[in-house]
């Protein structure tokens, strides 16, 4: 069995790389052919001379082919260098590096949430059904969801971090916090900055989660196997807890797949409204300045996770259902 | 019972972070809200993406210029000028500038401010493949030679009114002993950590998130009074006003003096507003060319009589009050509020729409199918006005063009693309309307750009040689061009390129526990080491 899994990761890995290759020239050619270009952004708002367009083609190596320059790209990526940024000057994988504390923290509290709360409530309505419980977190759950992240955000900003003062209204820190504070001072202060927009993307997502493990979990209920499990006389808990509820992950565990990556470049304009310093305001920013080896870095890792989000969700399934380890 | 004790946890929580995430700012500490990161606040290293409002801003707290751009912001007059690094300076001959440091000048590591530095960063400045956009504005200088240690000599190519300004404002001098070659990069260690001359130096700096100031003891003009400056980064302009009205700020960087962001600073009672000329000017570009064959004239907008008729229909004041209230005004010409050949000019015509459907139907263009659209020749007035997404003050102002031209027959298409295609639109001169922004340097000189026959910048293919003419002899005039000027900004009027709209104020929200405040328009924060934070 071990073998055979490692063996069934090994060619995970190896689609994977070539997924990732192919990602990448379709990316690297398609930024090329889009409209626009990195030198764009500086001459739509001060006077730019030729020459000195010229000079900076020739500086960020745009002026070379793109054959070129893609041979330059992967002769750099291999050695781990994804170049320089041309909006902020700086080595990509420097930049991206700053970025993923933030972004992991904010993804990972909603993503959290999302696979303990959610489950839990998705399951506590399928349990429920039919109920004024079960209609009740329908309707909040859905109004959370079909209100826009933005808007949200901007409200709980303007409530609880301007007008109440609760809470901070923007930042990832205090930056008049001594940079000598204790731990738990420290921890005090990042939460404090890390609520709003994480309450505003919970709320935003949660329904997803909600729905589909409510809707897993009826479809469970009604198997044959739930019947027998309760005319055998198991207790309801073990009933719901060990029968249906494992087997009513298996979608959940699909949604977590997708989930990955979009938490990581997905948070653009919750990131925006609280100033929080991830990854999806730099990607975005990256697509508006048109910044190739930033909007590759960015590119590439949110297609590695979605990569890695499709191999975590069928390792998970071949944990938990013994057809899938056997046929692995 | 868990609910309980998860609302006991909540509450504690909140309590603690609210403790630790106090931002009550000790006296001596400044934190002011920018939009972007400043990740190169270098003199010479600020080019291409670089060139930055943020670096500029930050390297006026860590780098001191030769001298100042004195109150009336007076490029062509070297006497209005007020000292800085150079305690004086004289003009030797009409190609011969001298300037002598002052001796107190040091640098941020105790070592004076020599005429080397000076030679130093101006070999670099001029050096096109180090800085190319520094090199093109001091083309016109020849050599600059350290005459001893506090003397440099800057000799011209050429006699123009503005040689001072050029010597002093572009580039802030470098610390030669901490630096390679002129032609070398700049060490990164360096760029995160520079010594200057100024009143500050970079205590901290979290990536993304904030830079910290620490005030110097030996700045030249004695220690400054905020002993703490913090640039706190948030890119969206609603996060920045968020930080300042929930007292978390103290200042943010420019907000566009838009109605609606004037009125909620001015609720907020910790804060006023400060108004300041700013350098942006916002205009209705005309191809002058037609869209697709480039050597034909736009069939339209060729005419100039079809252009003054539009400038005719719109009612410019109305859209300025409507869009900024008081916070901004109709430009005379392509000018922003922070040229000062302004002054001079006569205020912007008005609105007649009698006269612009007058002028049009002598033009041959009438409602000859009824659709409330005019047309010749069977080619309707319609016009696509294309803009920036991004842009909420011209998406305002463009609806309001639209409704206003179609009461004068003029159909207009409102185009709004993502930032990049426009621009590349608009290089290519793929537009009808083109509703551009520039932000102008505090010198006329650059009006050559955008306006003169081979402007670097005239996208649209405007071309008057009489224009040309007159912006030449307004750049070489040694008492400044004043009224060459004037009658360079007549004739562009007069050819009508373009609807120059507006040249906004930009309104800088301040906390009241800041005294002294001094703000500048083209570089707000320079006098910071002279306020008071209480």
């Amino acid at each position: 069995m071990a073998r055979g899994l490692s063996g069934w990761l090994a060619a995970r890995a190896v689609q994977a790389m070539a997924t990732l290759a192919v990602v990448l020239i379709l990316l690297f050619v398609l930024m090329r052919i889009a409209p626009g270009d990195p030198l764009g952004r500086l001459a739509s708002d001060r006077p730019i001379t030729p020459a000195e367009t010229a000079a900076l083609r020739a500086r960020y190596g745009l002026d070379r082919p793109i054959a070129a320059q893609f041979a330059s790209y992967v002769q750099g990526a291999v050695r781990g260098d994804f170049g320089t940024s041309i909006e902020y000057g700086r080595p990509v994988g420097a930049l991206i590096a700053e970025r993923l504390p933030a972004t992991f923290l904010l993804g990972g509290v909603v993503l959290l949430v999302n696979f303990t709360v959610g489950i839990w409530l998705g399951a506590l309505q399928a349990t429920n059904r039919g109920t004024l419980l079960d209609r009740l977190l329908t309707a909040v759950s859905l109004a959370g969801h079909a209100v826009p992240s933005f808007w949200l955000g901007l409200v709980l900003a303007w409530l609880v971090g301007v007008r109440w003062r609760l809470l901070p209204a923007a930042g990832m820190q205090n930056p008049l916090l001594d940079p000598d504070a204790g731990l738990a001072a420290r921890t005090a202060d990042l939460l404090a900055h890390l609520a709003l927009p994480a309450l505003t993307l919970c709320v935003v997502s949660l329904a997803g989660t909600m729905r589909y493990q409510r809707r897993a979990m009826i479809e469970v209920l009604r198997f044959p196997y739930i019947a027998t499990a309760r005319a055998k006389g198991v207790p309801e808990s073990q009933v719901l807890h060990r029968h249906a509820w494992r087997n009513a992950l298996f979608p959940v565990l699909t949604l977590f797949g997708l989930w990955l990556p979009i938490l990581v470049t997905g948070a653009v304009f919750v990131e925006s409204v609280f100033a929080w310093p991830g990854l999806g305001l730099l990607a975005a920013d990256a697509v508006g300045a048109r910044d190739y080896p930033l909007l590759m870095g960015t590119a590439a890792l949110a297609a590695g996770l979605v990569i890695l989000g499709g191999i975590v969700t069928d390792l998970a399934y071949a944990m938990l259902d013994p057809r899938v380890r056997a046929a692995a | 019972m868990i609910a309980r004790r998860v609302a006991s946890v909540c509450a504690a929580v909140c309590a603690l972070a609210g403790q630790a995430s106090s931002q009550a700012r000790p006296p001596g500490t400044v934190v002011i809200v920018t939009g972007q990161f400043a990740s190169s606040p270098v003199p010479t290293t600020m080019e291409g993406a670089q060139s930055t409002t943020a670096n500029q801003e930050l390297s006026d707290q860590l780098f001191l210029r030769l001298a100042n751009l004195g109150p009336d912001r007076r490029t062509a007059d070297e006497r209005s000028f007020q000292p800085a690094l150079a305690r004086r300076w004289e003009r030797i001959d009409s190609l011969t500038i001298a300037v002598e440091l002052d001796p107190r000048a040091r640098w941020q590591d105790g070592r004076p401010v020599v005429a080397n530095d000076v030679a130093y960063t101006f070999a670099r400045a001029r050096d096109p493949k180090i800085a190319p956009k520094l090199a093109n504005l001091l083309r016109h200088l020849a050599d600059v030679s350290p005459d001893g240690d506090r003397r440099v000599v800057f000799r011209f190519s050429r006699a123009y009114p503005e040689q001072f300004y050029d010597i002093v404002f572009h580039a802030s001098p470098l610390p030669s002993h901490l630096l390679g070659p002129p032609s070398a990069e700049i060490p990164r260690d360096f760029i995160q950590n520079p010594v200057g001359s100024g009143p500050y130096r970079i205590a901290r700096a979290v990536p993304g998130q904030f830079i910290e100031l620490a005030a110097n003891p030996n700045f030249l003009f004695g220690p400054p009074k905020v002993s703490r400056v913090l640039f706190r980064v948030a890119g969206d302009p609603e996060a920045r006003m968020n930080l300042l009205l929930s007292d978390e700020a103290d200042a943010i960087e420019n907000v566009p003096g838009l109605v609606e962001n004037v009125r909620r600073f001015s609720e907020a009672a910790h804060v006023r507003a400060i108004a300041l000329p700013s350098s942006t000017m916002g205009y209705l570009l005309f191809n002058q060319r037609d869209r697709v064959d480039r050597s034909r004239p736009h069939p339209i907008l060729g005419d100039p009589g079809v252009r003054r008729a539009i400038r005719l229909a719109l009612d410019r004041q109305g859209i300025v009050r409507a869009t900024f209230d008081r916070f901004a005004a109709v430009p005379y010409g392509p000018v922003s509020q922070l040229l000062w050949i302004r002054e001079q000019s006569p205020a912007a015509e008005g609105q007649n729409l009698r006269e612009a459907r007058r002028l049009l139907a002598s033009l041959g263009w009438s409602d000859s199918d009824g659709d409330g659209v005019l047309d010749k020749n069977g080619m309707p007035l319609a016009l696509a006005l294309s803009y920036p997404l991004t842009s909420e003050v011209r998406r305002k102002i463009a609806l309001l063009v639209q409704e206003q031209l179609r009461a004068a027959g003029i159909r207009i298409e409102l185009i709004r693309l993502e930032g990049a295609v426009w621009n590349e639109r608009r290089t290519r001169g793929d537009f009808d309307i083109d509703f551009s922004s520039v932000l102008q340097d505090p010198t006329p000189s650059g009006l050559t750009q955008g306006w003169s026959c081979d402007g670097g910048t005239n996208v649209a293919k405007y071309c008057n040689p009489k224009v040309d003419s007159l912006l030449e002899r307004a750049i070489s005039d040694p008492r400044g061009g004043g009224a060459t000027w004037q009658a360079a900004l007549r004739q562009i009027e007069e050819d009508a390129p373009a609807v120059f709209l507006y040249a906004p104020l930009n309104v800088y929200p301040v906390s009241r526990r800041l005294h002294d405040v001094r703000l500048r328009p083209e570089s707000p924060w320079i006098q910071l080491w002279s306020w008071r934070a209480g």
